[in-house]
């Protein structure tokens, strides 16, 4: 038997830790995870039952023992991360609007880094923004070769909305490279800016 | 794909002495196509306003980087952050 620990570990880590640990094991070999919060123990009952495989969950003190017999093997293309619910990600009352591939004004060059970090850190922020929204050169770090893409995928997962400012998109004509994220338009842009406690302007 | 290399790994962060050597160090990363990310430079690292880059040891080669960068007289620090 496997023996996996995925005490303290947030969502969506338990899933891509069950999901390797069982690509590890042979078939009919049994596999525990330990767990120590009762989210992720839905979200890896979930995923298993999904794809065929039988959970059985007991719970020792504070700990939750789950095992699970590889009856089957889980395809490759299976996300472990689409199981992931959000309840451990914390969205605040906020929204980001990102009107230029910039922060701030004064250097362009200087501009261009600081969004980067700033973009690339939202992820660890400990509330994450509702929704951000992209417009006018924003749109930008939304679409294909954006240098912030994965922390912006990450967000998503963490139920983070993206609005991408349509029109922008056909006027910078980059329809077809949005990788991330939904279009939108000013009708929706404007609920969103207005039916928010803040709006932060990088 | 960010989800094939676990986030639970270690990051390595290379720390320069300015911002305009981070935007040089960038320049010379993007012209090589190496994948990287820019980052403010962690709070236990220096209580500076920094940013620094951000690597990901699973997907590049962190030897062929800091050659890359020594090579180009770039004087910097690396180290560790795990991120979860």
């Amino acid at each position: 038997m496997k023996i996996i620990d995925a005490k303290g570990k947030l969502c969506p880590l338990p899933l891509i830790m069950t999901k390797k640990a069982l690509s590890e094991i042979n078939e009919n070999e049994t596999l525990k995870v330990l767990i120590d919060n009762d989210i992720s123990v839905k979200n890896v009952t979930r995923f298993l039952e999904d794809n065929g495989l039988k959970a059985n969950v007991e719970k020792k003190g504070d700990i939750y023992e789950l095992t699970v017999n590889k009856t089957g093997n889980i395809p490759e293309s299976v996300k472990a991360e689409d199981y992931c619910s959000i309840d451990n990600a914390k969205v605040g009352n906020f929204v980001i609007a990102i009107l230029k591939n910039k922060l701030g004004e004064g250097s362009d060059e200087l501009g261009e880094l600081l969004i980067k970090g700033f973009i690339n850190t939202l992820p660890e922020a400990t509330l994450k923004p509702k929704t951000i929204v992209f417009m006018n050169g924003g749109i930008h770090l939304a679409v294909k070769d954006s240098p912030v893409i994965d922390a912006l995928k990450k967000l998503e997962l963490l139920g983070v909305e993206l609005l991408i400012c349509g029109a922008c998109l056909d006027y910078f004509k980059k329809k077809d490279e949005l990788v991330i994220g939904r279009v939108s338009n000013m009708y929706e842009i404007i609920e969103k800016l207005t039916q928010t406690a803040k709006v932060i302007y990088p | 794909m960010f989800f094939d290399s676990p986030e639970y790994m270690k990051y390595k962060i290379l720390i320069f002495e300015s911002i305009h050597k981070v935007l040089k160090a960038e320049k010379i990363l993007l012209k090589n196509n190496i994948k990287h990310e820019i980052v403010p430079t962690p709070k236990e690292i220096t209580s500076d306003c920094g940013m620094s880059i951000r690597i990901n040891p699973e997907i590049v080669n962190l030897q062929d980087i800091t050659t890359m960068l020594l090579n180009n007289k770039f004087e910097f620090k690396v180290s560790d952050k795990e991120i979860v």
